[in-house]
């Protein structure tokens, strides 16, 4: 009830009127008030509403697990993921793994390999291909984090995420986006089975690195709030997207190589309409999520 | 050649006078002549004609067909070249050109045509010029579109013709010249005609030439003031006047009318309908002719002794008389300005006048012709048909008075009246009448019947006086004859009447012609005007004429352009001209010659005549002064008179063929009236249907009433029915509803009954049950009744008995009294026993009561504070659980923590072993060589304590041992391992600590280690020593410490080698069979066997750990 008071009474017909997401920010500050954070209603509210930039790091290292629900243990949490922070870096340090000169993101690398306990005897050892998932999405979410414990802990969480909650799901990602491919333009998925290229497209990029790299970091981001809040299915639908949006370019070309290539290297500048377009065919094909409360 | 000599002969047969062989012979020739492509026998034809002048050749000749026009028109070509010829050629060609050759138009392509210009160009001879101009006149109508070659060749003949008038070069006869002059004046008018523009232009540059100046004065100029503009001058150009599209629309009558139309000439000119100027000149020209009509008429009126026309006519024709002729040709000599001179002087005021005075004196009938109205141009030829038989009657009265000359007579006098007939049946268009075509061919043959007198108005005029009546008597007499002709031929003329009302120009022209021919005293007058022509003077002729008296005049004139009298008039003269055809028809005559024939013969006849009897004749004007009467002429006379003559003639065809071109124009026009009368009648029989039509809607407008009426009458039947019925319905509806009602009220009422039906069976049924439950009831009474009966005997019963107990009773009572006294002590003791009893109680009770509500309430207090108790728990619950979910939160981020610790430490601590094995393998070698020597001593230590160490203590603390072995045992095979390649022994304690090993193992480890190192510190202390990880932690400290003593102690000891040590130690093991069992599982176990009280205490310290650690699991 005493929600209801603080929110603007309009509010409910805001949404009727076509306006999206005029009180998000205060419900979300609402939502965010509760001692003892309520995950799922997080989780609701970021797949419904893209995130407020500012409440963007809290959200999800609330939703990672990086900081606890409840507001008073979070400083102390926040000093233990730190002092871990730092042991890992000394003790890399120690062992000479990383120094001043490396580059951040691999850094973040070690420290994570270190942590799961799959550090190389030597740095100078060569990358497996999930460390390069996992340089890929440092890189992205070093851009959208400014404090490098956060961010360290976001890439470690997300990439955990990644691995254990999505491992089941990921490999199925190509066949949905066939299937929705099939759905939204039949023509173009058959072009692509001609040029043999359906196979051939970058799942990796799109799946395993959640477009990092393919798409700029403030769309990324969006996308992410997605992926963070328990959807990777949204990953599908931007790949739709990205398809439906380059179409004519993709229908002029021939061979697998040839969309595959274009496909890797997709123009940067009509990312966020992408991205737009691509939740609304998430609500619409999936459904908009009820908040469950 | 032998058709030569039959040629010859033929020809000759041709003029033979049997009209039989003559027309067998003719036949022969055609026969030939279509057989027969050659030009030879046309040559011959023309050589003869040229010799001969044979009329049939003639014929022959005029009437060639196509294929042999070539060599006709080249044959003539070739005679035209030849001066002696070339005047009969002219002729000839004249005579073929009028009659129209089907092939006129190859004229124009002919050479003949060149060489006729070129002879009139150059030729002198009056004669043959006059002749050749006519012959051209009459062709250019034929030939309008060769004008454009030959223009300037017409122009220039024009040009040298018109100065040859005035000039009169060389010896040409004046009479000759007149004969010219008038062909000239033709000439022009047909060239102005024609060629507007370009004649203009001609004149124009022609004449402003100096030397040719004095020609247009004199000739030129006259003829031009008898033309109009021409409309051309105007609309056309030169070159439009040439175009051969103009002239394709015209036919040749065509063109001769269109010449005749800019005349101001009467004698050529045609007043056509459309034409503004026409009104006044027909005006001007009727009256005029009427005039001259009137005149000789008046003459004959007025002045018997004076010469009458029909002696004038035979004078004329008959003495071929100059003047006459001249009158004839002469250019200014119209009728209407020659004729005022001779009338005024007779001619009264009142030109009506004398009509009326003529029929109100004669008949006084009110028939038409004798209206003085009608005295139009028609009249003229009307009456003075009338007044041919006045005047004939008056010439057969006096003839001898002034015509000498008698054979002729008859002869002319049928020409006058061929004259007249001609005129009418030429008028007749060839459609109308076939039937009327034999009568007037038969009519315009009157040349058989010699004795013309005794034709029928011959006979009328013999009676004389009943001219009166003259056309009743006609009309009987054409009756008596033959009278369905006549109505027949009356019928067919009335659609052609308007045209002849537009006709009379020949007639009066001819009329004015002959009529002052017979004033010679004019004739004298006249000559001298004759070449100056006098239009100038003719207005003050008729100024003359008219302003005498004419006003009244105009009335008529007026009258004659209403065109109903006018046709009334002119029928009515028809039919008299029928009834005379019809006359002549009587005396029939030969069929196949055309009457323009006969005149050409009766004139070459006159001619012959005239030649035979000349000596009789009276000379012209001219040859008076130097003929003597009586005395033979001078042969040059007789040629200059034969050449008149044949100019004459010539002149007479031409005329003649202007007549034919009018009288084709006529036909065609009549056509046109026919046309426009039969779409009269159409009007008229439309409007006929129109009008029975109307009538029939009339009576369909009744009829139609009628039905309207009638289908009214139906209707308000319709409607009375239809409201009687409607009333009828109304009403059955209404008995419908009441019955509706009824049965409703009666259906209610029999619902009513039902119900009451209902209700009787229910309380039948209610009585029923009634009468049941009494029936029960009365049973139920009677058996009651018979209870009550047996209870009364009971009753009864009991009452004795109860007499019988009260007796009892009474009976104890007094025993009791008896008994009374001893009980009450007793009773009274027991009563207060029991009421302090009973009080007791009753308090106990109260007590307990108040106990109840005591713990009552406090069983709810209890259970309110159980509540909130319960309330309490849920939320420390709560808040443990939050506290919980708190915990774990900082519990997971610290384990996390501890996890990241234990990899550093992990990663720390393989680094350091990396380090370490790099540090080793440097110094294997030289270690090695050491810690044989130590190994060696160890051993011997080791054998010795062994054999003094209790062996039931060894095995009592292998049991021990055996305890946590548990725990220990993975890392004893790798200690076992490390036992049997005792080689290198610090090899296998970095073995030891190889980072798979579980943290939690490795504190296992540790302790087990401790333990090996127990065992083993006796055999290699620096080994275990070195091998010893965990330096910080507690029990490894107090282990060294207790280790520390003994390996100190038996340091020395312990330099065994490490093969002896084996060794002993296999040797012992053998030796000892109770520790054999053992061994296998605990290689290593009767090593750390030389336990003191302080490492019994050890281990107790570990035991208790490991109770620790058991109790902690449990």
């Amino acid at each position: 009830m005493t929600e209801d008071s603080q929110r603007n009474f309009r509010s409910v017909y805001y949404e009727k009127v076509g306006f999206r997401g005029v009180e998000e920010k205060k419900s979300l500050e609402i939502l965010l008030k509760d001692d003892r954070l309520d995950i799922e209603k997080l989780c609701t509210f970021s797949q419904r509403f893209p995130l407020p930039s500012m409440y963007r790091a809290l959200v999800w290292k609330v939703l990672l697990g990086i900081l606890p629900p409840h507001h008073e243990s979070h400083a102390q949490v926040m000093m233990y993921r730190k002092e871990q922070y730092c042991d890992v870096l000394h003790a890399l340090k120690v062992v000479r793994f990383v120094s001043d000169a490396t580059p951040q993101v691999e850094v973040y690398l070690h420290m994570y390999q270190l942590e799961s306990g799959k550090l190389p005897r030597s740095p100078s050892f060569p990358l497996e291909p999930e460390d390069e998932v996992f340089l890929a999405i440092a890189k992205a979410v070093e851009e959208m984090v400014e404090d490098s414990v956060d961010c360290y802990w976001i890439i470690r969480c997300f990439v955990n995420q990644l691995n254990n909650k999505y491992r089941e799901s990921l490999p199925q990602l190509p066949k949905a986006f066939e299937q929705y491919l099939n759905l939204e333009d039949s023509r173009l998925l058959s072009h692509l089975k001609t040029c043999s290229a359906l196979s051939r497209l970058p799942y990796d990029l799109w799946f395993k690195r959640c477009f990092a790299g393919c798409l700029p970091e403030s769309s990324l981001q969006r996308v992410w709030d997605k992926v963070v809040s328990g959807s990777c299915k949204i990953l599908v639908f931007v790949a739709v997207e990205i398809l439906l949006t380059f179409k004519i370019k993709v229908m002029a070309l021939n061979s697998a190589e040839k969309i595959t290539k274009f496909l890797e290297n997709i123009p940067q500048d009509s990312s966020d309409a992408i991205v737009s377009k691509a939740i609304d065919l998430w609500h619409k094909h999936c459904g908009t999520p009820v908040h469950s409360a | 050649m032998a058709q030569q000599a039959n040629l010859g002969e033929l020809l000759s047969m041709l003029d033979s006078p049997v009209l039989s062989v003559r027309d067998e012979v003719t036949a022969v020739f055609k026969e030939n002549l279509s057989s027969d492509r050659g030009p030879m026998l046309v040559n011959t034809l023309v050589d003869y004609y040229l010799e001969t002048k044979s009329q049939p050749v003639l014929h022959i000749l005029t009437t060639l067909q196509e294929p042999h026009d070539k060599h006709l028109l080249d044959k003539m070509n070739d005679c035209m070249g030849r001066a002696a010829s070339r005047l009969p050629a002219l002729s000839l060609l004249g005579h073929v050109i009028r009659l129209q050759p089907p092939w006129k138009h190859k004229l124009s392509q002919a050479p003949l045509l060149p060489s006729l210009l070129k002879c009139l160009k150059v030729d002198t001879d009056v004669i043959v010029l006059t002749t050749g101009v006519l012959v051209l006149i009459t062709m250019l109508p034929m030939i309008p579109q060769s004008g454009k070659q030959h223009l300037h060749d017409f122009f220039d003949i024009f040009g040298r013709l018109s100065s040859w008038c005035l000039k009169k070069p060389g010896h040409v006869t004046e009479i000759y010249l007149v004969h010219l002059h008038a062909s000239v004046y033709a000439l022009f008018h047909r060239l102005y005609g024609m060629y507007p523009c370009n004649f203009v232009s001609f004149l124009r540059s022609h004449y402003s030439m100096k030397e040719n100046l004095d020609t247009f004065e004199e000739v030129v100029r006259p003829m031009m003031e008898h033309v109009r503009i021409h409309p051309e001058l105007v609309t056309g150009s030169k070159d439009h006047e040439l175009d051969p599209r103009r002239w394709k629309r015209l036919e040749t009558h065509d063109v001769v009318i269109e010449c005749a139309k800019i005349s101001l000439d009467p004698a050529e000119a045609s007043y056509e309908d459309g034409d503004s100027v026409s009104p006044q000149v027909s005006a001007r020209f009727p009256h005029r002719a009427a005039d001259v009509a009137a005149s000789p008429y008046v003459d004959m009126q007025n002045s018997c002794g004076k010469s009458n026309i029909g002696s004038y006519l035979l004078r004329t024709f008959v003495s071929g008389n100059p003047p006459s002729t001249r009158l004839l040709t002469d250019p200014s000599m119209v009728c209407g300005m020659t004729t005022p001179p001779t009338s005024p002087g007779n001619v009264p005021p009142d030109l009506s006048h004398p009509y009326s005075k003529v029929f109100g004196t004669t008949g006084g009938k009110g028939t038409p012709l004798g209206t003085p109205a009608t005295s139009p141009p028609p009249a003229p030829l009307c009456h003075s048909d009338d007044y041919v038989h006045i005047s004939l009657r008056q010439a057969t009265a006096t003839p001898p008075k002034k015509v000498s000359h008698s054979p002729a007579r008859p002869a002319l006098t049928q020409m006058a009246c061929s004259q007249w007939c001609l005129l009418s049946p030429s008028l007749f268009p060839a459609a109308i009448s076939k039937e009327l075509s034999e009568i007037t061919t038969a009519g315009t043959e009157p040349l058989v019947p010699r004795g013309g007198f005794d034709s029928p108005f011959y006979r009328d005029s013999l009676p004389g006086c009943p001219r009166k009546n003259h056309s009743a008597a006609s009309g009987a007499q054409g009756a008596s004859v033959n009278p369905e002709p006549l109505n027949s031929s009356l019928d067919k003329l009335g659609p052609d009447t308007p045209k002849q009302a537009f006709t009379p120009i020949d007639p009066p022209c001819g009329g004015a012609n002959q009529s002052p021919a017979g004033s010679r005293e004019r004739q004298t007058a006249l000559e001298t005007d004759i070449l100056t022509p006098s239009p100038c003077k003719i207005p003050p002729q008729r100024g003359v004429g008219f302003g005498s008296g004419q006003p009244p005049p105009y009335d008529h004139l007026f009258e004659v352009a209403l065109p109903k009298t006018a046709h009334h008039f002119v029928s009515k003269k028809t039919k008299e001209l029928l009834k005379k055809a019809k006359g002549n028809a009587e005396e029939d005559c030969p069929p196949s010659t055309s009457p323009a024939e006969v005149l050409d013969r009766l004139i070459q006849q006159g001619a012959d005549a005239h030649s035979k009897e000349l000596n009789k004749l009276s000379l012209p004007s001219k040859s008076v002064d130097w003929t003597h009467f009586g005395g033979s002429p001078p042969s040059d006379e007789i040629r200059t008179l034969r050449n008149q003559l044949l100019l004459l003639h010539n002149q007479l065809l031409y005329e003649r063929f202007k007549r034919q071109q009018h009288a084709l124009r006529n036909r065609r026009l009549l056509r046109r009236v026919i046309r426009a009368a039969a779409l009269e009648e159409h009007n008229a029989a439309m409007k006929d249907q129109l009008k029975l039509q109307e009538k029939d809607i009339q009576i369909w407008k009744v009829s139609m009433q009628k039905e309207q009426a009638r289908y009214s009458q139906l209707q308000e039947q319709r409607d009375t029915m239809v409201t009687q019925l409607h009333s009828q319905i109304r009403q059955l509806q209404h008995d419908r509803e009441e019955f509706y009602n009824q049965s409703q009220e009666l259906q209610t009422k029999l619902e009513d009954c039902r119900n009451m039906i209902a209700e009787l069976r229910l309380e039948l049924k209610k009585a029923n049950s009634k009468v049941c439950h009494t029936e029960l009831l009365l049973s139920q009474v009677s058996q009651k009744l018979s209870n009550s009966e047996s209870v009364q005997q009971q009753m009864e019963f009991l009452n004795r008995q109860l007499l019988v107990l009260g007796e009892v009773n009474e009976l104890y009572l007094e025993q009791l009294q008896s008994k009374h006294s001893d009980t009450t002590k007793e009773v009274e003791m027991m009563k207060a026993a029991c009421r302090k009893e009973l009080e007791k109680n009753r308090s106990h009770v109260l007590q307990q009561n108040q106990r109840l509500d005591t713990s009552q309430k406090r069983i709810l207090e209890l259970e309110s504070h159980l509540a909130k108790k319960d309330h309490l728990l849920l939320e420390q619950k709560k808040y443990l659980e939050d506290v919980k979910v708190q915990a774990r939160g900082q519990l997971q981020a610290a384990e996390s923590r501890y996890e990241a610790q234990k990899r550093i430490t992990q990663v720390f601590e393989l680094e350091i072993l990396d380090l370490y094995g790099r540090l080793e393998k440097d110094g294997l070698l030289k270690k090695l060589e050491e810690e044989k020597a130590e190994a060696a001593e160890a051993a011997e230590e080791r054998l010795a304590s062994c054999k003094d160490g209790c062996s039931d203590s060894v095995t009592g603390h292998n049991e021990e041992a055996s305890g946590h072995n548990g725990e220990t045992k993975p890392p004893r095979p790798g200690g076992g391992a490390r036992g049997g390649g005792a080689s290198r022994g610090g090899g296998g304690g970095s073995e030891l600590s190889t980072p798979e090993k579980p943290p939690t193992q490795r504190a296992g480890l540790f302790s087990s280690r401790w333990e090996t190192t127990v065992g083993e510190s006796a055999t290699s202390i620096p080994t275990t020593v070195g091998s010893f990880p965990s330096s910080k932690s507690f029990l490894g400290m107090k282990a060294r410490e207790l280790f520390r003593n003994k390996s100190e102690s038996q340091c020395d000891e312990d330099s065994v080698t490490i093969s002896s040590l084996s060794e002993t130690l296999k040797t012992e093991l053998g030796k000892d069979p109770g520790a054999e069992a053992k061994t296998p599982l605990h290689l290593d176990g009767p090593q750390p066997s030389p336990p003191s009280p302080d490492s019994v205490g050890q281990l107790h310290i570990m035991d208790y750990d490991e109770t620790h650690q058991e109790h902690s699991e449990g």
